[in-house]
């Protein structure tokens, strides 16, 4: 079972830490395996060619990224 | 977000689902004291994790939480007799001791049978006005969380219980929203005198309407009290840290004229109900009754002599009261005209347990958290859905969940609601929080 709960906790982390360092948060990648779910999920949203997004961020598929550790960018 | 999958596994409580297995490793609180009195006083029937129970206090003054129904033929203990240190079966006479023991068979002479089976029983402490459950395995109960209001005497704590038509975990992750707070209680902080006077493009307009709410500490000294909330700032920054006994977080504000200070609220999520909110002397405990209801418990220390008796709390005895009989929440028609003429934000009258109970009903039975898009400003609903899908990953794994605090003195949880510098630490203002930290048990792979 896929934990999304687990990948938008450390998401969310780090967009906090990111924004505390002034650091520039734009993106959110993810793996392919959490991108096909949030699709899933927003079948809505697809149809309607709205941009997948999570935590206000645009989410992109990355293949090098691991399941439970996404990367914001 | 959640996966629908991922969502089920977290709103479903009864027996052998998921979270119902891991919320039965805690213990839980299931009634009120106050709904049992006095010795061989009438049994109660309590529902909690989608199960119902006869909870009744014997002879001797000792709790009993048995199964409801009675194991010859299946009539509810409820209706039975407390007499003689037991609860008995009207149907065929069958009486049962606190533990479980069956002491009497009328129509069955022959002691075989009592002898070697019980009737479903289960641990029941006493503490803080309520009465706790171990529902779990049994020998597998954790240390009992004595909370700082646990020593507190009867007429010292004001205790009740609203029941909610939705599921649980609605309720709770309202208990730890922080970002709600000056928008959907724009009115309650208008009515203190305190706080943003706006939300957006609105704007409040004259005076607050709903004079008569119930304010947090207005029952002590009434009259305005512009300190409580010395903030304008409605996007607050949050950070989150785990803790023993599941996690704290801050909320973090901007102070209204007075630049290089902020405004920390420090709240304290005990896994896996409660929630003791920042600034506020108790706690908001919220247990599933089912997947479809649940009851969201209020436990706060009063002036000595406050907390005897049914009180009211200012809310219309149509739309909810203490008494047993009307604890399921009703809710109140909107005010439209006051919400139009901007006398008032939300247009319910009765407080912040009012307008909180509208929205989070609102989201239906059982919201589908695939829809949602969440912000930075939830990391501490994010926290609480992490915390307890870890959990249901440990306990299938034969592990223990996590926030069992074992060893911790859980009496020495505080919260924190006041102006600090700049600089200055949040977790300073709650040194006794951290203790031992558990190891990391996350999900890796």
């Amino acid at each position: 079972m896929l934990w999304l709960s687990v990948v938008v906790d450390k998401a969310c982390t780090q967009i906090w830490e990111a924004w505390g360092s002034g650091a520039p948060v734009t993106s959110l990648r993810v793996s392919p395996a959490v991108y096909t779910a949030v699709a899933s999920a927003r079948p809505k949203e697809v149809a309607r060619h709205y941009p997948l997004m999570l935590l206000g961020l645009p989410l992109i598929s990355d293949d090098d990224v691991a399941t439970y550790d996404p990367v914001v960018g | 977000m959640l996966t629908a999958e991922e969502n089920e596994v977290l709103c479903r409580v009864g027996p052998g689902t998921p979270m119902g297995t891991v919320l039965r490793r805690y213990w839980t609180p299931a009634f009120q004291l106050g709904d049992l009195p006095a010795p061989d006083c009438p049994p109660i029937r309590v529902t909690v994790l989608g199960e119902n129970f006869v909870a009744f206090r014997d002879t001797n003054g000792r709790l009993g939480l048995l199964d409801e129904l009675c194991c010859h033929r299946g009539a509810s203990l409820t209706l039975g007799r407390v007499e003689g240190c037991g609860i008995r079966c009207l149907y065929h006479g069958w009486k049962y001791a606190v533990d479980g023991t069956i002491m009497e068979t009328p129509n069955l002479a022959t002691p075989t049978f009592r002898e070697r089976v019980k009737h479903g029983a289960y641990p029941v402490r006493e503490s803080g006005g309520l009465g706790w459950v171990y529902l779990g395995p049994p020998g597998t109960e954790p240390p009992f969380p004595e909370f700082p209001w646990a020593g507190a005497e009867p007429d010292e704590l004001a205790v009740s219980e609203m029941i909610m038509d939705c599921n649980w975990m609605q309720v709770q992750e309202g208990s730890i929203d922080s970002s709600h707070v000056a928008i959907l209680h724009l009115d309650t902080l208008a009515t203190m005198g305190a706080g943003p006077r706006s939300v957006g493009s609105f704007d409040f307009a004259g005076e607050p309407w709903d004079l008569d709410m119930p304010v947090p500490g207005r029952g002590g000294g009434g009259g305005p009290r512009p300190g409580v909330w010395p903030s304008d700032d409605n996007a607050p920054r949050i950070e989150v840290e785990n803790t023993p006994f599941g996690f704290h977080y801050a909320a973090i504000r901007d102070v209204s004229g007075e630049p290089g200070k902020k405004f920390v609220r420090v709240t304290a999520f005990v896994m896996p109900y409660t929630a003791m909110i920042g600034g506020s002397p108790g706690a908001v405990i919220i247990v599933p009754r089912d997947d479809y209801t649940c009851s969201s418990i209020g436990v706060f220390r009063v002036p000595k002599g406050a907390g005897l008796g049914r009180r009211s709390s200012g809310v219309d005895p149509a739309v909810w009261g203490p008494e047993p009989a009307n604890r399921r929440i009703k809710l109140p028609p909107q005010d439209r005209e006051a919400m139009a003429s901007g006398q008032s934000f939300a247009g319910f009258r009765g407080g912040n347990r009012i307008q909180d109970s509208a929205v989070q009903m609102s989201s239906g039975p059982m919201y589908d958290r695939a829809k949602e898009h969440l912000v930075p400003a939830d990391l501490a609903i994010i926290r609480l859905r992490r915390l307890l899908a870890d959990s249901v990953r440990l306990v299938e794994e034969g592990q223990a969940p996590v926030g069992l605090g074992d060893g911790f003195d859980f009496s020495g949880i505080t919260t924190a609601s006041q102006i600090i510098d700049g600089d200055q630490r949040w977790q300073d203002l709650v040194p006794a929080h951290h203790g031992t930290p558990e190891p990391s048990r996350t999900v890796t792979a």
